[in-house]
């Protein structure tokens, strides 16, 4: 389970998250909803160790890793895909995948892990030892999610995955997520601005707005709020 | 032999520590996207390291050995001492700092080792080889040069393209940030990189002294002539950097052949101008292979 508490975060005088709290269930999907400026990439960043906080805490299953330097809180099974998917364009996809479990030190569980990315993203296994640059949009997001799955991460943090996609594949790699989180009980915390889309995955929305949380509730809920629809969520 | 044959094997064997250096360097500017200005000067202090323990009485090649170790390690504690800690400031600051380097090592020698002129023993004989009847300009200690920087060269590459720890590394020089959500500790991955960056320096320090005499500044023009070979390379390539100081050797055994060995560092001034109007990202630049 992933616990924010009460997290504010700051650069210099400009407050981008305000005192903002949220828990994400075990084998579930929340997705944090709201437009630029919202504060939704700072909460990802903060949670993963790249933003330090100025007051409140995180805490995963119990465990306060609020400052804990990125590489160790990755190490306890929290894959963060930034923004833009953080591929490593000049790596081939094998390397880019590989690099995803090599601190595990367990090189045969690393081997089924590769297998299974490969599975789960076929087009992925076509293009093994391929420059990670020349991949099209949905194969990096795959590449991406498939790196996390080799690093055995139980808690997925996905930064506007829509981004650059045709609908379509976004929607399949969601589902390919979605399986995921039942069979193998993957938390996974959704940043959108595509706001119907990921409530039509998740479980559990939050809506941002300037840094503070401004509705939550079931995703379905969500989806039928008209006024909150309007006024945040633009659809 | 012809003139032009002799300035070859003059310029492949020079050309092979220019290379080192260029390599040094690129690695260093790959990792940390800083030139290290003080790459000869700590490549000078440790081979100063190096003759002091044959002063000793230590053999040659336990001196060769004590030139690469300490090389190896000045090149981290270079790292975590000083360049950790301003990180983060801007690339300028790091570059200003590693003159302040350069100076610190230049001043730190003459009063640790004396500031005379010192001779450094080669490991193998500097008289050019007989064949048949004629003596060829190149003698058993080009050879060992030559050997030792491919070796050198060969087990980098071997490091960076096959081994887990390599693709560590790489993977932390192109985007640290991403890196450490992958769970690698880039801070160590660059203390490793700029310790291995150190040691190539060192060895070409190493190799090069016999022919330059040992001084405090000795390893200033070999910096030079190096910097000139990675930008001619493409700074970010590791193939151009040895390709870029194999160049610079042959081109600056020309010039020194032909024109007169006055006119060597203006040749690589020459050089440098040239390949920053014509191609400023060099022979073999990666940069057009990136995304926007």
């Amino acid at each position: 389970m992933l616990e924010v508490i009460d997290l504010t975060v700051a650069y210099g005088p400009v407050v981008a998250l305000h005192g903002v709290s949220l828990t994400v269930a075990d084998a579930s999907i929340t997705t944090v909803l709201g437009a630029n400026g919202a504060g939704k990439t700072t909460l990802l960043r903060t949670i993963s160790g790249l933003t330090r906080p100025r007051g409140g805490s995180v805490r995963l299953d119990g465990r306060d890793i609020t400052r804990l330097a990125p590489e160790e809180i990755a190490r306890l099974g929290v894959a963060h895909v930034p923004q833009g998917q953080g591929v490593l364009a000049e790596l081939t996809v094998d390397e880019n995948l590989r690099l995803g479990g090599l601190w595990r030190r367990d090189p045969r569980g690393q081997r089924v892990a590769l297998a299974e990315a490969y599975d789960l993203f076929p087009p992925l296994a076509n293009r093994r030892h391929v420059a990670a640059y020349s991949l099209s949009g949905g194969e990096r997001q795959m590449l991406s999610v498939g790196r996390a799955l080799v690093a055995r991460a139980r808690v997925l943090l996905l930064d506007e995955p829509s981004l650059g996609l045709a609908r379509l594949v976004f929607a399949q790699i969601m589902a390919r997520i979605k399986t995921l989180v039942t069979e193998r009980g993957l938390t996974v915390l959704l940043i959108e601005q595509n706001a119907k889309g990921a409530l039509s995955v998740a479980n559990e929305g939050i809506v941002l707005h300037l840094g503070k949380v401004v509705a939550r509730g079931r995703a379905q809920q969500l989806l039928s709020e008209e006024g909150l629809r309007h006024v945040y969520l633009g659809f | 032999m012809s003139r032009f044959l002799v300035l070859t094997l003059n310029g492949l064997t020079q050309g092979a520590i220019y290379a080192a250096m260029a390599l040094a360097l690129v690695m260093i500017w790959r990792a940390t996207k800083v030139i290290n200005f003080a790459q000869g000067a700590m490549a000078m202090f440790t081979t100063y390291l190096a003759l002091f323990a044959i002063d000793h009485g230590a053999p040659y090649w336990l001196g060769f050995i004590v030139a690469l170790l300490s090389g190896l390690i000045l090149g981290a504690i270079v790292e975590r001492v000083i360049v950790r800690p301003v990180e983060s400031a801007p690339p300028l600051n790091i570059v200003i700092l590693t003159l302040g380097l350069l100076l610190f090592f230049e001043a730190l020698a003459p009063m640790a080792f004396g500031g005379q002129i010192r001779s450094f023993p080669p490991a193998f004989s500097i008289v050019g080889v007989h064949l048949g009847n004629s003596q060829v300009a190149f003698s058993p200690f080009d050879a060992f040069t030559l050997g030792s920087v491919l070796a050198v060269m060969v087990l980098l590459l071997v490091l960076f393209q096959k081994t887990n720890l390599g693709l560590r590394m790489r993977a932390s020089a192109f985007n640290p940030e991403v890196s450490r959500l992958l769970g690698i500790r880039v801070g160590r991955m660059l203390t490793l990189g700029w310790a291995l960056a150190s040691l190539v320096g060192a060895l070409a320090g190493v190799l090069i002294a016999p022919t330059f005499l040992l001084y405090p500044t000795f390893m200033d023009q070999v910096l030079v002539y190096g910097f000139t070979g990675a930008v001619l390379g493409g700074l970010d390539s590791a193939v151009g950097a040895v390709i870029g100081g194999l160049l610079m050797g042959f081109a600056l055994s020309y010039v020194g052949g032909y024109l007169g060995s006055d006119l060597e560092t203006v040749g690589a001034l020459v050089i440098l101008i040239a390949v920053l109007m014509v191609r400023p990202r060099g022979l073999f630049s990666l940069q057009r292979l990136r995304e926007v």
